[in-house]
């Protein structure tokens, strides 16, 4: 500690120590453990808080498992359901986007000149720095009942009346993987960017077909890039709250939404905590499972 | 060799479509802000317009659908929206600044510890940053007693400021971790051996190192708080921001006047990156230009200084820039010719629909006079009755209900 002080002056120090205190305690780690203890209090007037009634307790994650009391089924299927769909649906979604962005980011990093390369990234760039909103916004004049792509397609003959893509969640999902498209692409470019192109000519000279120089040689080295790029779509779409806003029919939900709806519409903050404990629990195990299958360090996760 | 060049036919229109994919929806999208249709579409087209930058219209059943120019809701959060970003780069450059430099000296043990605490915020789903904040920031109002605490506790732009700088820290704290890792330690000890205080090393050293990281990062963070929306939705509580003004409006029915504000980041966008692209490629320039001058001292080898000289042509982007001022000013002149706003083709458009709707206001305001009459007529008679028949009269009903009706009608089309 003296060596710290010695090192920066008194000033920068004191500037140091009490920035770095009030981010990591009071912005990250304060605010999660409240919102734990919250899940387990039960829903009360504020004026009974601390009062007798104010105890722990498991209702919160009993009613996502049981459902209420008062419904007749042993389980709750719905919100269970919503969760499952948005678990599954987000893995797929990370898969397809993966095997989307990898030949263009194969092609960038290892096929393209500089030049090429330099302005296909840049203008990767640009869709971007477009709010998420908007660009959803975007696929919802495609997609709607009247929209672009059924207007066409009734002009060229393929169907009579309009496709309500909406309501069949094509337009949700094809939201959610142009959404975060970029974010898979940008790690596994740089993963690919450090691979010495003398290896894949070796490989080449040594006869291995194309396929087989991308398995045994380009994916092993792109690992950590991969893995970056998968878990931060994964926690992206898994918790996406503007995608399936413009995007999802009036009868999906989005596990974000049912938070968004114990919070704001039904007013019962503790269980709409408990709800985001469940999110987080799932995306820190996302977390580490990503980190232990392909054997990667936090790190090199978030770059 | 033939299947080499057709697996690079394959490759270019695998990236075609890509990048068809990625551009589409936008570009048809910015079409969209200049037809004068109220649902925003390209394929109907009616008539080109300015309106939905402007003062958007009144529609032909008196709904009236804010331009971008006069939705005064657009105008309160964007001022919130730059405030916030403000709020957010003057809490989060410091933070990610004195973050990283504490990287650099923790220990070796803690290391790895301090960083995976550091980057967790972005692994965290926004939601639960803004959920979270808002939860604490409600206890601590309601402990607050009504006193400086509470007032602090229920204000959205702070709620928001601080929910944003919990995970944008990170990235700054990224940014400066990337470029300290260039940094020669050496220079520090210099000035040290020099007699230099720590805080003018820190202030005449290590800033003007790290001043690109500093102002990429403060872009970054306040682009980043700009279009943030999962965490602000919750933290804003009453307030409203950019972002959750055009989530409310996308929610309510699609107007094109939201494809004209797209349409307006789109080109900001464009601009800044053009731009930003632009002065690194001079940078770029002149970076080699030094390195040939100083390859040229060391050797003395005058061979490679004639690389150097021959830069001086004319920079090829000019012509890109000429070119775009000739559409600009060919298309202002088709503009001029086919008047200013379309205004021409929106009143035929316009006059068809209204002739339309007038049929069924005449039939409404008749049905109204025909009850007014009654009304009037039951008045004389006996006041008590009066009521009653206002609302017994079928018509009445029968006249609402259909001028309901017909507003829904409206609404689910739009949809």
């Amino acid at each position: 500690m003296n060596y710290f002080f010695n090192k920066n002056g008194p000033l920068i120090s004191t500037y140091l120590l009490i920035s770095i205190g009030f981010w990591i305690v009071f912005l990250i780690v304060i605010p999660q453990l409240y919102m734990l203890d919250l899940s387990f209090r039960p829903n009360i007037p504020p004026l009974l808080r601390g009062g007798p009634d104010d105890v722990y307790t498991l209702v919160h994650y009993k009613h996502f498992l049981f459902g209420s009391e008062t419904s007749g089924e042993s389980y709750n299927y719905v919100d269970i359901g919503v969760f499952l769909d948005t678990i599954l649906t987000a893995i797929l979604i990370t898969l397809i986007n993966l095997c989307f962005c990898y030949p263009i980011a194969f092609y960038i990093a290892k096929v393209a000149s500089p030049n090429t390369a330099r302005l296909l990234i840049v203008s990767l760039i640009i869709p971007f720095w477009i709010n998420e909103l908007l660009r959803s916004f975007a696929l919802r004049i495609l997609f709607a009942g009247e929209g672009f792509i059924n207007n066409v397609l009734i002009k060229l003959g393929v169907i009579d009346t309009g496709i309500n893509f909406i309501a069949m969640d094509v337009a949700l999902y094809t939201g959610l993987n142009y959404a975060y498209i970029l974010l898979m692409i940008f790690p596994l470019y740089n993963a690919l960017e450090t691979l010495d192109k003398n290896q894949l000519e070796a490989a080449e000279d040594l006869g291995s077909s194309m396929i087989r120089t991308h398995f045994r040689i380009v994916i092993p080295h792109a690992k950590a890039g991969i893995a970056s790029g998968c878990t931060m779509v994964f926690m992206l779409t898994a918790g996406a709250l503007a995608t399936p806003v413009v995007l999802s029919s009036p009868n999906t939900f989005w596990f974000t939404q049912l938070i968004y709806q114990w919070f704001n519409m039904n007013d019962n903050w503790p269980r709409g905590a408990a709800y985001s404990i469940v999110l987080l629990s799932v995306s820190v195990v996302f977390v580490l499972l990503m980190m232990r299958i392909f054997k990667v360090k936090i790190g090199e996760i978030v770059r | 060799m033939k299947s080499q060049q057709a697996l690079n036919i394959l490759l270019g229109i695998y990236i075609f479509i890509f990048f068809a994919y990625l551009f589409g929806p936008l570009v048809i999208m910015s079409i969209t802000a200049f037809n004068s249709a109220e649902f925003p579409s390209v394929t109907p087209w009616e008539c080109f317009s300015l309106r939905w930058f402007n003062e958007g219209k009144i529609a032909y059943d008196g709904q009236h659908l804010a331009g971008l120019a006069t939705d005064w809701r657009l105008h309160e959060g964007l001022i919130t929206s730059l405030q916030i970003g403000l709020g957010v780069v003057l809490l989060s450059v410091p933070i990610g600044l004195s973050a990283a430099l504490v990287l650099t000296q923790v220990h070796s043990r803690f290391r790895t510890a301090f960083y995976s605490i550091s980057i967790m915020p972005v692994l965290f789903p926004g939601v639960i940053i803004g959920i979270s904040t808002v939860v604490l920031w409600d206890r601590i109002a309601t402990m607050g007693g009504g006193g400086f605490a509470t007032e602090l506790g229920r204000n959205g732009i702070f709620l928001t400021i601080l929910a944003q700088t919990c995970f944008i820290s990170t990235y700054c704290f990224l940014i400066f971790v990337a470029r300290l890792q260039r940094f020669d330690q050496t220079q520090e000890e210099a000035a040290l051996d020099l007699g230099a205080s720590q805080t003018q090393v820190f202030f005449k050293i290590l800033i003007p190192y790290l001043m690109p990281a500093i102002a990429s990062s403060c872009v970054i963070a306040f682009l980043a708080s700009f279009e943030n929306y999962n965490t602000t939705v919750f933290s804003i509580l009453s307030d409203q921001t950019l972002t959750t003004v055009i989530a409310s409006k996308v929610r309510l029915g699609i107007s094109p006047a939201i494809s004209a504000l797209a349409l307006v980041i789109i080109l900001i966008t464009l601009a800044v990156t053009i731009t930003y692209e632009i002065l690194r490629r001079r940078e770029d320039k002149k970076k080699k230009k030094l390195a040939a001058e100083a390859l040229f001292v060391q050797t003395q080898d005058s061979r490679l200084l004639r690389n150097g000289k021959s830069t001086s042509t004319i920079p090829k982007s000019i012509f890109v820039i000429i070119f775009i001022i000739i559409i600009c000013i060919f298309g202002f002149n088709k503009l001029v010719e086919k008047g200013l706003y379309g205004s021409v083709c929106i009143a035929a458009t316009e006059q068809e629909k209204q002739s339309n709707f007038a049929e069924q206001l005449k039939l409404l305001q008749n049905n109204a006079e025909v009850a007014g009459q009654t009304s009037s007529e039951n008045g004389e008679a006996d006041e008590k009755k009066e009521y009653d028949d206002i609302f017994g009269d079928p018509n009445l009903f029968k006249n609402f209900g259909g001028f309901d009706a017909k507003e829904e009608e409206e609404q689910e089309t739009s949809d």
